[in-house]
């Protein structure tokens, strides 16, 4: 069906080929810039989480808080704060570029209730199962989240008809080494009673991410990215705030949830933080939604990926090197993981035989 | 009033086939004061229509202007998936 017309055949095959090879590129490293504001929005919510009012619930616990709630609880409530900010900064985003009222005509629509629901898998519910699944299984369960990129291509094929061969599932399955190259040194005897469970719980996010990112990256081949952001943002927040938080207060006990969610809006020691934690977490979802609706599901998941990487690196920038903390170097082991990754995202995106077409054109 | 990306996709599925400039033009009586009614943007989304199967590309050459124009249609399979989430 492709064809050019009239005289400047040429030129416009020229420039119809850099369009596309444009656009790929674009969609490429929008996917892995998604992974850097990944990074950055785990390091600046980490840092969050250890200021103001977060120092004395993890340190010296002067509220009596007991150790589920501790690890559950406070878990959610740091990440409804992030949420929460990142709901607010999607929607001021919105307003400056003039897309707020695309938000809320999207919300009434199929696509924007499908954003919801993939919002309210991938969030709360994925969220939480990782979190369940680390404190039952300990640290294995971070690969095995790292699985939902596989998850989300073999979904993006199944139901959108996306390209998966063997060569993508090969480079999918080096991305996946990489992670687990990089959750090595924090592996060991950490597992507790019912790993079992744990890595079923982990296996459940990877499940949760892969859907989410298969679905509303697809999702954003309809509505703007910006405005698929913000539902997601919208909804993530809110159903941390309002569902999360309040159940994990319930299995708590004697607990005033609603203090402890007042004083996490109000200590602005630790806020200035979960502002920025936010930030990050709107860059890092909406370009892993616009990376993954550009160059597809296996591509778009693998370079976000990346946030395996980028997170232990960013927390040694901002936590290690800018806050002087301890404890946030990286392991040698990580660097290598980073190559190997680029290999598995290379091997995913590009074919030899292309290189050697190439080549033979030139 | 549909959002901007609806009513483009809903454009596709009642021409033979379009591009950018064609869209803006159909469009643009009723989205020209919105911020991404840009021929950028607007090329942008149509291209990732494209990479999810939504539209397909049937021809492109080069406009007076001298710049690369390309014609998308929606398929088939294309244009029931657009009608199926997209009401009118």
């Amino acid at each position: 069906m492709i064809e050019a017309s009239g005289s400047e055949h040429l030129v416009a095959v020229a420039a119809k080929k850099k369009l596309s090879a444009d656009f790929r590129k674009k969609g490429i490293l929008i996917a892995l810039f998604s992974g850097l504001c990944y990074g950055f929005y785990t390091a600046f919510m980490t840092l969050g989480m250890s200021k103001g009012i977060w120092a004395d619930w993890y340190g010296a616990n002067t509220a009596g808080l007991s150790a589920f709630t501790i690890t559950f609880l406070l878990g959610a409530l740091g990440a409804a704060t992030t949420d929460t900010c990142s709901a607010v900064w999607a929607l001021l985003i919105a307003v400056v570029r003039g897309k707020l009222g695309d938000f809320f005509r999207c919300l009434k629509t199929k696509p924007g209730l499908v954003m919801v629901v993939g919002a309210l898998i991938g969030g709360p519910l994925a969220s939480t199962a990782y979190v369940v699944g680390l404190m039952k299984a300990g640290s294995i369960v971070v690969p095995i989240s790292a699985l939902c990129p596989a998850v989300g291509a073999i979904l993006a094929r199944v139901w959108f008809k996306q390209e998966l061969n063997a060569r993508m599932m090969l480079g999918i399955f080096i991305c996946f080494l990489a992670s687990l190259m990089i959750a090595i040194p924090s592996l060991g005897g950490d597992a507790p009673d019912g790993m079992f469970v744990g890595i079923c719980f982990g296996f459940f996010a990877a499940l949760g991410w892969g859907f989410e990112g298969c679905v509303c990256g697809y999702g954003t081949s309809m509505i703007d990215s910006e405005v698929g952001i913000t539902i997601r943002q919208v909804t993530s927040g809110l159903s941390n705030l309002i569902i999360l938080v309040p159940i994990f207060g319930m299995m708590s006990g004697d607990v005033n949830t609603l203090g402890l969610v007042v004083q996490s809006f109000t200590d602005g020691a630790s806020l200035i933080y979960f502002a920025l934690a936010g930030l990050g977490a709107y860059g890092a979802f909406m370009f892993w939604y616009k990376g993954n609706s550009m160059c597809g599901a296996a591509l778009g998941m693998s370079c976000n990926g990346t946030f395996s990487f980028w997170g232990p690196f960013c927390c040694w920038i901002i936590l290690g090197v800018i806050f002087g903390l301890d404890g946030w170097s990286i392991p040698p082991i990580a660097w290598a993981a980073a190559v190997v990754m680029v290999i598995g995202i290379f091997t995913i995106a590009l074919n030899p035989l292309d290189l050697l077409k190439k080549k033979e054109d030139m | 009033m549909k959002p901007l990306n609806y009513a483009m996709l809903k454009y596709f599925t009642r021409v033979n086939e379009a591009c950018a400039d064609d869209v803006m033009a159909a469009l643009k009586g009723e989205y020209s004061h919105f911020k991404a009614f840009n021929k950028g943007d607007m090329i942008a989304a149509i291209m990732t229509a494209e990479a999810n199967g939504l539209l397909e590309e049937t021809r492109f050459d080069m406009d007076s202007n001298k710049e690369l124009r390309v014609y998308y249609r929606a398929h088939e399979e294309g244009a029931e998936t657009i009608n199926h989430y997209i009401k009118d």
